[in-house]
């Protein structure tokens, strides 16, 4: 047995779930600062996403160092192979979240759509759950509860839509038009961050069954 | 131990996956081989292919019967008092252990590299020149001689010394003197059982690319402790274990044999992932 190995895979995915708890919280501040213009809590997820990164390189590290030690194989390389693109997967949750940050400072003093901002929160609910499902599913080696995420990604998909539809219907004054313009792009960030969840919940099923296949046309 | 898992006819190869190993023909057909020494069975019902002009590795514990099962491929058994070879080893389809099989021939046909290198105490040049003098093979003994080292990458380094005794070289040139040795008298099989357990890591590497550049040439056994040798070298990887009687016998088996790349990947069997991860022990 060894323990020194099993300690540091060990330690590996647990710094990768902290970075997952470090994105959420970087998702909720992003919601909440979009739909309440609250421009000093998109500084603050701005700045956060330093606290992201630096757990995304202690991940990195750690897969660095374990390859060149450990020489890891079976189940033991197809974890370190799942964490390493979890590891990115979950970096580029927390650069979605920056980019919604960026996308609220710039429609400040712009009038916002109470209907568009209610459906951001559906979003960034959903999301929030897809999030916690994958990291769940990867921790329990649950192939079932990562499938899942594929239904899920279809309901934020489709708030996604109805979030475009209702864009189309508001006002043609220039500053809703360009408020609405800003506000397309966050949607997308927020359904991005949920093809990324269904990426390690296909992680998660490669762990567990050894063979890669994608969840059909989740991430299109 | 299920057999499925074993067999040629149960071992699912067909290739999946565009780098995967394409096997040959079969040069060796184990059926049900089982070895025994004053009637304690070292390893028991082993059922495998081993593939032409491919490398494949036995790995497992120690006791797990590796090293007595890759000594049925060329009769060394033969030689041990009281064992006793049950089951069929065929060679191109042959019985290796039919009445009226020369023994010697067998072992001109398949040769053995051993752990520990062991050159005669002879020079360089006859060490090669050995094998191929005593068995009367035509053609010249200079250009033999240098076609053995050539292949065992070891002319350069000795070409302008093979006067001078073997014993003089380093653990790493001597054991590839011994591949040379091997090499000489025109084998079909190469048997190596640890060949580099007793090697610096350069000259394992050197070992390893050797295996690389024969295996073009030849068929290739290697036994070997080492997992990681395993993965890097073979094509074919078997997996033995060792099953504990209620009255503390041992006795080796064979858990999966499968494609290297799928051992070291996803394996099969339970016992073959904790102890390719090193769970085991």
């Amino acid at each position: 047995m060894r323990i020194s190995f099993q300690e540091e895979l060990d330690e590996l995915e647990g710094s990768l779930h902290m970075e997952g708890e470090l994105v959420l919280r970087s998702l909720r501040g992003a919601v909440e600062a979009v739909c309440g213009q609250d421009l000093e809590l998109a500084d603050e997820v701005i700045a956060f996403d330093d606290d992201v990164d630096a757990q995304y390189f202690q991940v990195e590290q750690g897969i660095e160092l374990l390859l060149a030690r450990q020489t890891p194989v079976a189940s033991d390389l197809r974890l370190v192979l799942a964490i390493l693109k979890d590891n990115l997967h979950l970096e580029r949750m927390g650069d979605l979240c920056v980019t919604i940050a960026k996308l609220t400072k710039l429609t400040k003093g712009l009038p916002p759509d109470e209907t568009l901002l209610e459906g951001f929160r559906e979003m960034g609910e959903r999301a929030e759950q897809m999030i916690r499902v994958a990291l769940r599913s990867l921790e329990q080696r649950d192939r079932v509860a990562a499938e899942s995420l594929l239904e899920l990604d279809e309901l934020i998909d489709r708030a996604n839509r109805r979030i475009v539809n209702r864009l189309l219907e508001i006002g043609h004054e220039v500053e809703q038009r360009e408020w609405g313009l800003r506000m397309i792009l966050v949607s997308r960030c927020l359904e991005r961050i949920g093809d990324h969840a269904v990426d390690i919940g296909e992680q998660t099923a490669y762990l567990v069954t050894g063979e890669f296949r994608e969840f059909t046309d989740a991430s299109h | 131990m299920n057999r499925t898992q074993t067999g040629l006819d149960a071992v699912h190869l067909d290739p999946v996956r565009a780098t995967d190993f394409v096997p040959r023909e079969p040069v060796f057909q184990l059926r049900d081989l089982s070895v025994s020494y004053s009637g304690n069975v070292a390893i028991r019902d082993v059922t495998l292919d081993v593939y032409e002009k491919a490398v494949t590795a036995f790995i497992g514990p120690s006791g797990c019967g590796k090293s007595t099962l890759i000594r049925c491929f060329d009769r060394m058994n033969d030689l041990v008092p009281g064992a006793k070879v049950d089951g069929d080893v065929l060679y191109h389809g042959e019985d290796l252990y039919a009445p009226g099989v020369d023994p010697v021939e067998v072992r001109r046909r398949i040769g053995m590299v051993f752990q520990k290198p062991n050159p005669f105490p002879k020079s360089i040049y006859d060490n090669v020149a050995f094998g191929p003098r005593v068995l009367g093979l035509k053609g010249t003994m200079d250009l033999r001689v240098e076609q053995a080292l050539q292949q065992a990458a070891l002319w350069d380094e000795v070409k302008d010394r093979l006067k001078e005794s073997a014993l003089g070289l380093s653990g790493g040139q001597q054991q590839r003197l011994c591949i040379a040795r091997c090499l000489a008298v025109e084998p079909d099989v190469i048997l190596m059982d640890e060949p580099a357990s007793a090697l610096d890591p350069i000259s394992t590497t050197r070992i390893e690319d050797l295996m690389h550049e024969l295996k073009r040439d030849y068929t290739i056994v290697i036994v070997t402790h080492n997992m990681q040798q395993a993965a890097r070298v073979a094509d074919m990887t078997a997996f033995f274990s060792v099953e504990v009687a209620p009255d503390g016998k041992r006795t080796g088996v064979l858990v999966e044999y499968d494609r290297t790349a799928k051992i070291f990947t996803t394996p099969a069997d339970q016992r073959t992932e904790d102890y390719v991860t090193g769970r085991f022990g």
